[in-house]
């Protein structure tokens, strides 16, 4: 296995554009490369800019889904690297689980690190999840599991089928409406760093075969977990799948249940009521 | 008969350190600070989900959106969202006004427990539009045709683009709240030295409390903070004795300055009451009980009386209710908005005359020892974030009245803008 170490976090635009430019001829197995950073420090106002975006309070323990905002800079010069078999254009964000092993302090020294894995069959192509793992003073502390289908894509031989299933009980009480501007998108790619087009006009959405932009689901669900600030365990682990695309701007709904010391979620289309995302939030021992 | 109401029992309490303007806590809201302290208050007591009788709390400084602060930061707290919650605003005195409604609502039995407090931060300040534009919006947005609306907008003038920023400044007199002070630190002959010696005896008082630890359960960390930002513990009379006036300007011997006025400050302050038998079902100590308060005003626009003298009034009749002396205080508490608001309303309470004339008393309440006199330090030092002052001071006096043994007394008196005074008893 190589591990390779980034002193600073990776240009996301470049990286965006890097993997548009290589997106053909790409395949073959997933690469055995995990990249790493150490010692990054969360900058306060990158954190106040982040909540409020998000809806988050502006207070010391990271929000549960922060450092996702600085893993995924590494997860994505990882799968804009020409060794990465999937073309990132494409990529579909499908399931996210993220765990707290603990709160994490925002004045915490963090170490980060991600790798691909778990190269899956999907039945309308290949999935693949981008892990990471977060340690504060030699301990992890925190770690997601990012799933991507890429269409059309082919599994090696021998792959397993991709597993997107998160159940949730009755969600049938909406308990709160947004309104997601048209500008939703562009707001979060500011402070995450995430300038996918497919999010940011709807010009440059089309160009990647969406009719309009869509929302970051990584916003979807810290704005989920947002709404529950003040009423999640201290040590937890949010899975959601995004299940429909939710097109800027809409109006949502967001139901949520509360179940085994956690809460089952869902966001969906006020008017239609289209799946945008569901999941579930459980303590952990 | 049972008697028909009870002291309330002064808990514990909890605060972010304060922070100066613009600095560590510039990108945090309102709520987000008073949901903090919130938080921290929840984690020291055992509080998590569960139902308090009520959260009063306040800001001076206030969006319109924050009409429901409080309430709003205590559902995104850790208490239950079943828990009431309401918004007071006495200006500096809101923080401790909050702790009065509490504590008389669990002295006629109609709380069990309560969570009072108060923050403000003046570095998220609230911009209003200017006024004239604000009139020309509402007029096109009354505006039914194409031709109203374009009346409406010929009213705009360039100059209404500029926003409203708050002022620290008397609406009645156009001056500052220091130059107010100035005024009143003349008339009773206050001197730079003794103004300074005060605030380099808060800084002293308050980092020698942080020393002994004597905050370890006053204070949670907040953004990186763990000491109050304004404290200066190698602070001197020599070294403040080099700053130029800020206030009274206009006077050449001028004597307030930045280092004995209070700074704009960022901060917020809680503070957990309850009846005893709530106390006790919990485990939880009690600190001190809530004796007895009084407001008082004055007129400080026509009636030739100091902005922040009210205090020196509603003083003498809190004691008198209570049958006590300006010496039966063991621990006096009074806020250092200025240094020489402290020592001109010692000096009124010394002063025959303003005594007989003023408070129409036979004879002036007398001096204090001064070695008694905010002793863990006051907002000189800590920082002075308009509602969150009361908090802190109930709480640290609580626990000092606690460590020095039962049957301490404690006085605490805090001036507010409008000309007004909310002063409290305390007893351990």
């Amino acid at each position: 296995m190589a591990r390779t170490e980034l002193g600073s976090a990776p240009s996301m635009p470049v990286l965006f554009a890097r993997a548009a430019v290589t997106a053909r001829g790409r395949g073959g197995d997933l690469p055995d490369t995990r990249l790493a950073r150490t010692g990054v420090r969360v900058a306060a106002v990158d954190l106040a800019a982040y909540d409020r975006v998000c809806g988050f309070p502006l207070a010391d323990p990271l929000p549960a889904p922060y450092p996702h905002v600085l893993t995924f800079p590494l997860q994505v010069a990882l799968m804009s690297d020409r060794a990465f078999p999937l073309a990132l254009p494409g990529l579909v964000h499908v399931r996210n689980r993220i765990e707290v092993l603990r709160p994490v302090g925002a004045d915490e020294a963090l170490d980060l690190e991600v790798w691909a894995e778990r190269f899956a069959r999907h039945r309308s192509g290949a999935t693949v999840d981008l892990c990471a793992s977060v340690a504060a003073g030699g301990a992890e502390v925190w770690r997601s599991r990012s799933t991507y289908l890429a269409r059309g894509a082919t599994a090696p031989e021998g792959a397993p089928e991709s597993d997107l299933a998160v159940s949730v009980g009755d969600l049938e009480r909406p308990v709160a409406t947004w309104r997601v501007p048209d500008d939703a998108g562009r707001r979060y790619a500011r402070v995450s760093g995430d300038v996918n087009p497919i999010h940011l006009s709807g010009l440059t959405a089309k160009a990647f075969g969406f009719k309009r932009a869509i929302a970051h689901g990584m916003w979807v669900k810290a704005r989920a977990l947002a709404a529950l600030s003040g009423r999640l365990p201290d040590a937890t682990a949010v899975d959601v799948v995004f299940r429909r695309p939710l097109f800027l701007p809409s109006t949502v709904t967001l139901a949520t249940a509360p179940v085994d010391g956690g809460w089952d979620l869902a966001v969906r289309n006020a008017a239609s009521g289209v799946e945008h995302l569901v999941g579930t939030v459980r303590p952990l021992p | 008969m049972a008697p028909l109401t009870r002291k309330a029992a002064i808990v514990g309490g909890n605060r972010i350190p304060f922070a100066r303007s613009n600095s560590a806590y510039a990108q945090a809201s309102n709520q987000d600070m008073l949901t903090a302290t919130l938080d921290g208050l929840v984690a020291r007591f055992g509080l998590q989900g569960e139902r308090v009788g009520e959260v009063v709390a306040g800001a001076v400084l206030k969006h319109s959106r924050d009409f429901n602060l409080t309430r709003e930061a205590v559902l995104g707290s850790r208490l239950s969202a079943a828990t009431p919650a309401y918004d007071v605003q006495q200006a500096c005195g809101t923080g401790l006004e909050a702790v009065v409604l509490v504590a008389n609502k669990i002295a006629l039995g109609q709380l069990k427990s309560g969570i009072a407090g108060g923050v403000d931060t003046t570095s998220d300040a609230p911009l209003a539009i200017h006024d004239e534009m604000r009139r020309v919006l509402i007029a096109l947005g009354s505006a039914r045709t194409l031709r109203q609306r374009l009346e409406a907008l010929a009213g705009v003038r360039p100059g209404m683009f500029v926003p409203e920023t708050p002022r620290n400044a008397e609406p009645r007199t156009g001056l500052s709240m220091g130059d107010h002070q100035a005024i009143t630190t003349k008339q009773w002959g206050i001197s730079r030295e003794e103004q300074d010696e005060l605030a380099v005896r808060s800084h002293q008082n308050l980092a020698a409390a942080y020393d002994r630890g004597f905050f370890d359960d006053l204070v949670t960390p907040y953004l990186g903070l763990t000491r109050d930002e304004n404290l200066r513990p190698d602070t001197s009379v020599e070294k403040l004795a080099k700053l130029a006036p800020v206030f009274g300007k206009d006077d050449p011997d001028a004597t307030m300055t930045a280092a004995n006025s209070t700074p704009l400050s960022d901060g917020a302050s809680a503070v957990l009451l309850a009846s005893d038998e709530w106390a006790a079902s919990r485990g939880l100590p009690v600190l001190a009980h809530f004796v007895d308060a009084q407001t008082a005003a004055v007129d400080y626009t026509h009636g030739g009386e100091g902005l922040l003298m009210a205090p020196a009034y509603a003083v003498p009749v809190l004691l008198a209710r209570n049958g006590l002396t300006l010496q039966d205080v063991d621990y006096y508490e009074i806020h250092e908005a200025f240094a020489s608001t402290v020592l001109a309303t010692l000096k009124a309470w010394e002063d025959p005359a303003f005594c007989k004339e003023r408070l129409g008393l036979d004879a002036p309440l007398g001096a204090i020892d001064r070695s008694k006199l905010n002793v863990n330090g006051s907002s000189l030092a800590a920082g002075h974030p308009f509602a969150a002052t009361g908090g802190r001071i109930v709480a640290s006096l609580a626990k000092q009245l606690h460590e020095a043994g039962p049957g301490t007394r404690g006085l605490i008196s805090i001036c507010a803008a409008g000309g007004q005074g909310v002063v409290a008893i305390l007893e351990s």
